[in-house]
């Protein structure tokens, strides 16, 4: 305790360094095989979704849905609807109990209608909910309502949105054009860089729209407890649910508002980030309201397909080479489509992890008649595309591997290794060169020495065209973030309780902060539990932007230093403290510096049989105490046979730190992906045979966690690259294939073998070391899909999802 | 509306984990809507609706069926399993599982234990591929897939 943890928690808000305090030695952190905390709830399907939840009384509601494109309605009569019986309540647009707008959730606080009368979309809900005994009455009852609809003109494709004479997709938001949004990002002069290249490429490649596909449907529960809102969210973010309730209705108090956050069937961030995704809780708590019933608001599985990630749209390049691969000059436009928030560009990682002096990037978002675009596992995907196709666009024209492509450009913000390398040192890290270490060892496990081959030019005996491929980039953790954790010692059996309301979306962050807490209290991971369903009231930082550890984990850790200190101070001082007396200590004359806690148990450093379990010295609860206690504690008559009564133990914790979005640190660890593929000739099926995924997450503090984050971001990625994409129907403007049967996520068939590396350089910015990994490999993946598939057959396939039809179209094409 | 189909209820009577259950239901209302919304079994769950992915996957007199598929009427005199029955047994897979980390979100979980069940009942040893072949209806979002394929050859062994 010879500095004060609380000075020192302040010392690291912002993490700009590497972590000043370590731990000495690590137990659980780093180990493999520790128990994740949720598993045998989820396995034994104990576990409670917010779909899957009854309350006496409850009632259904549904909301009806555009069937055009765009279209106002003119009229609508519900009569019929509310003859249905078991039908309770129908909320319509022109009730007087609906605002025109009001703050409904999405990232941040955006104020957009309740209940709409113009669709934007088909499959917008709009106009009018049914709420009924059942979802199938309420449903039935939907279809009741006579509607007169004013069909509008509409626009599918963005570059057609932004042709002069396009049809305005929305209006209400945009009167004025379709373009919403431009900018440029840029460092250096292309110019001069096209000029000192030895080789300038151009290339177009387009992206087609994807989306997340969350197992439980978009759902929520809303119920009045006298003027008290108790509310269920499916939402990855409780506490902005929480804020954004708190502004309706004249504005609720804080205080009066309980969330509960079930475990998440997940979404990716996706629906989470929709500004309308607490709409359904508003109309549900309208309807609550007026029928004095708890309300459950239901989407059915093609509502949850409307919109997706940002990626979709229509990306330009140009791109000048020195000979020997070193790259001169990026310059790049994108059109993209609908995106909720489109700051995020394309060509920021030519900015963040490379030495290239000239880049330019212009985006376009335009307004078109879908759904909205938004962050999917995640923004970074139009980044990550456009630095996977550029680094082996290059690598095809000048003939070279593109694995020494990237090593040659790697560096940042247009500085090579050599300055990156001297800033490390200056931020106190370990100088690695973490994207050399992540392909070293990517390219033994894929076989790359072996395997490579110039494009379209090795047939194996199955008939078969074999390509390889690669893509690099950081690895990330991004969001600002501020986080709010406790730990409280229970008393009884001293077992630790972290409490913090956050969304579990799988990622098993909450064993990773069981982990760095047992650590850290010199506790065994067995008695740490996190119960983050818990609406303590503290603003735990969201699972978004792969933050978890860098910004809970920080949280959780001074949580964790502050209590141990309390705890070996309630060691060494008296207790039970009362008018009636005291109770010696636990460890009577001594100072808290000369005790210490390993496997739960406290003991003294220079003797250590002198110990106490946690349990032993937390001791007895009683409320009332034992019988004839007269103070209601326990405090027994005689001092012999006094209760050893402990201070309450509990601490609070928190963290506030700058987002690496803005600039604010250098990006230091890499990741880098191999993909093997076999493309049959004659149907165009392309086969992921292998993945190797390579992940410098710093430091690894859960090892199923982070694998779990490579797995499934391979199996998303290969599904991203390969089969999906959400179908418009260009004459009608509905969408086509918004179910599981014709919207294709991989199955277990669908990928190869999935080989996964961790690689511990260090040099993250988060607690110990870390960096996040939970959006990395879903990003990178999809477009490494590309180099693999022209290694293959020796043609650039710029359509994604590279579906069979697009690869014969491309082997049509050689043959010509 | 001339789409309304008529309704008509009935008793049936069948075995759910060994429980006997005698139960009105609406003829069209299908097995994972009785097992989830009238039995409280919430543990088989409803992700496609409409038998892609496996994830109300229950044992039906030792077959696996798609629950969303099946019409609880039909179920009078059947013998069924979920996954809450593999669990009260302490089924080896149920640990093999939770050991090898075989879940992230976990809405989708259920359904591929009670489809690896079937399988092991059938096929108590069975290859890497005939555990792919067997669970290649079962969707995972969040990319578990190579886990599965550990727990189920462990479970096999144990």
């Amino acid at each position: 305790m010879a500095k004060d943890e609380m000075s020192k928690m302040f010392e690291l808000f912002d993490n700009l360094r590497a972590d000043k305090y370590p731990l000495v030695e690590y137990d659980s952190i780093g180990k493999r095989g520790v128990r994740r905390i949720d598993g045998y709830e989820k396995a034994t399907g104990a576990a409670k979704y917010t779909v899957d939840l009854q309350l006496p009384g409850m009632l259904y509601a549904r909301f009806l849905t555009s069937p055009y494109p765009h279209a106002e309605i003119k009229s609508m009569d519900t009569s019929k609807a509310e003859a249905v019986p078991g039908v309770r309540a129908i909320l319509r647009y022109d009730d007087p109990e609906l605002p025109t707008e009001a703050d409904l959730g999405g990232h941040e606080v955006s104020s957009v209608p309740v209940m709409p009368k113009v669709a934007h979309f088909q499959g917008e809900e709009v106009g009018a909910a049914v709420a009924a005994d059942s979802e199938e009455i309420a449903e039935q009852a939907l279809k009741l309502i006579d509607v007169e609809w004013e069909e509008r003109p509409f626009v599918l494709d963005p570059e057609e949105a932004l042709q002069p004479d396009a049809p305005l997709a929305n209006p209400e938001s945009h009167p004025s054009g379709n373009l919403y949004y431009e900018a440029v990002e840029e460092h250096g002069d292309v110019g001069k860089g096209f000029a000192e290249a030895d080789k300038v490429i151009e290339f177009k490649f387009r992206q087609g729209l994807n989306t997340w596909v969350g197992p439980e449907r978009p759902c929520g529960v809303f119920r009045w407890n006298g003027d008290c809102p108790e509310v269920w969210v499916k939402q990855q973010r409780p506490h902005i649910c929480k804020r954004v309730i708190a502004s309706w209705f004249g504005g609720i108090p804080m205080n009066k508002i309980q969330i509960h956050c079930l475990y998440q069937g997940a979404s990716f961030g996706g629906w989470s980030q929709m500004p309308w995704n607490m709409g359904g809780h508003y109309c549900a708590a309208v309807i609550a309201k007026r029928t004095g019933r708890p309300v459950k608001w239901v989407f059915n599985r093609r509502e949850d397909f409307y919109g997706g990630e940002m990626d979709e749209g229509v990306y330009y390049f140009k791109v000048g080479a020195k000979r020997d691969g070193v790259i001169s000059a990026v310059k790049g436009r994108a059109v993209f489509t609908n995106q909720l928030l489109p700051f995020f560009g394309f060509v920021r990682h030519f900015h963040e992890n490379t030495k290239i002096p000239n880049v330019y990037g212009k985006t376009e978002v335009a307004e078109v008649n879908k759904g909205l675009t938004v962050p999917t596992r995640c923004e970074q995907n139009s980044n990550c595309h456009s630095l996977t196709l550029v680094f082996n666009r290059v690598a095809d024209a000048l003939g070279l591997d593109p694995v020494e492509v990237a090593l040659k450009n790697d560096g940042t913000e247009g500085h090579d290794m050599a300055w990156l390398n001297i800033k490390k040192a200056e931020m106190g890290f370990q100088v690695r060169d973490s994207l050399k270490e992540c392909i070293e060892k990517g390219k033994a496990a894929i076989g790359w020495d072996e395997k490579w081959h110039a494009p379209g030019t090795k047939k194996l005996s199955n008939g078969k065209l074999h390509g390889l491929g690669f893509a690099w980039t950081h690895e990330w953790e991004d969001s600002a973030g501020s986080s709010e954790m406790a730990i409280r010692i229970e008393r009884n059996d001293g077992t630790a309780t972290i409490m913090g309301c956050r969304a579990d979306v799988g990622v098993n962050a909450e064993t990773a902060y069981c982990q760095v807490a047992a650590d850290e209290l010199g506790m065994r991971i067995e008695d740490v539990h996190y119960r983050p369903q818990i609406d303590a009231g503290f603003f735990t930082m969201t699972p978004d932007s792969s933050t978890n550890m860098s910004v809970n984990g920080f949280a959780i850790r001074n949580a964790a230093r502050l209590l141990k200190r309390k705890i070996l101070e309630a060691a060494t001082s008296p207790r039970a403290a009362t008018q009636l007396g005291s109770a010696p200590a636990a460890f009577p004359g001594k100072k808290p510096e000369e005790l210490d806690i390993k496997d739960s148990v406290i003991y003294e450093k220079v003797n250590p049989s002198n110990r106490k379990t946690l349990a032993e010295f937390v001791g007895y609860a009683g409320a009332m105490g034992p019988i004839g206690s007269l103070s209601g504690e326990p405090t027994p008559t005689s001092q012999s046979t006094r209760y050893p009564f402990t201070w309450p133990l509990f601490e609070h914790g928190w963290q506030v730190q700058v987002g690496a979005y803005s600039g604010i640190r250098l990006r230091l660890c890499r990741q880098a992906h191999f993909m093997e593929v076999e493309v049959d000739e004659e149907t165009g099926e392309v086969e992921v045979k292998k993945v190797v995924t390579v992940n410098d997450v710093g430091r690894v503090i859960n090892w199923e966690g982070c694998e779990g984050q490579q797995y499934g971001g391979a199996c998303m990625g290969v599904g991203r690259g390969r089969s999906e994409e959400v179908i418009h129907d260009p004459v009608t403007g509905v969408m086509l294939n918004g179910n599981l049967l014709n919207y294709k996520i991989p199955t277990m068939l669908d990928i190869g073998r999935i080989d996964t590396i961790l690689v511990e350089t260090g040099m993250g910015y988060g607690p110990y070391g870390v960096v996040g990994i939970g959006e990395d490999v879903a990003t990178v993946i999809p477009a490494l899909i590309g180099p693999a598939v022209h290694n293959a057959i020796g043609k650039w396939v710029d359509d994604f999802p590279i579906t069979p039809d697009k690869v014969l179209k491309a082997l049509g094409e050689s043959v010509e | 509306m001339s789409d309304k189909v008529p309704i008509s209820e009935d008793e049936i009577s069948f075995v759910v984990n060994g429980d006997l259950y005698k139960v009105r239901v609406q003829s069209n209302w299908t097995l994972q809507y009785l097992l989830h919304d009238k039995l409280g079994l919430t543990g088989t769950k409803e992700f496609c609706n409409e038998g892609a992915c496996g994830a109300c996957a229950v044992i039906m007199d030792s077959r696996p069926v798609l629950s969303c598929l099946t019409l609880a009427i039909e179920c009078d005199g059947k013998t069924i399993e979920t996954i809450e029955g593999i669990a009260r047994v302490n089924h080896p897979l149920i640990e093999a599982y939770v050991k090898h980390s075989c879940m992230q979100c976990g809405y989708c979980t259920p359904g591929f234990i009670v489809t690896a069940k079937a399988l092991l009942d059938k096929n108590p040893s069975p290859t890497e591929e005939e555990i792919k072949e067997a669970l290649v209806g079962n969707l995972c979002r969040c990319g578990t897939y190579p886990q599965h394929i550990k727990a189920v050859l462990e479970a096999a062994s144990t």
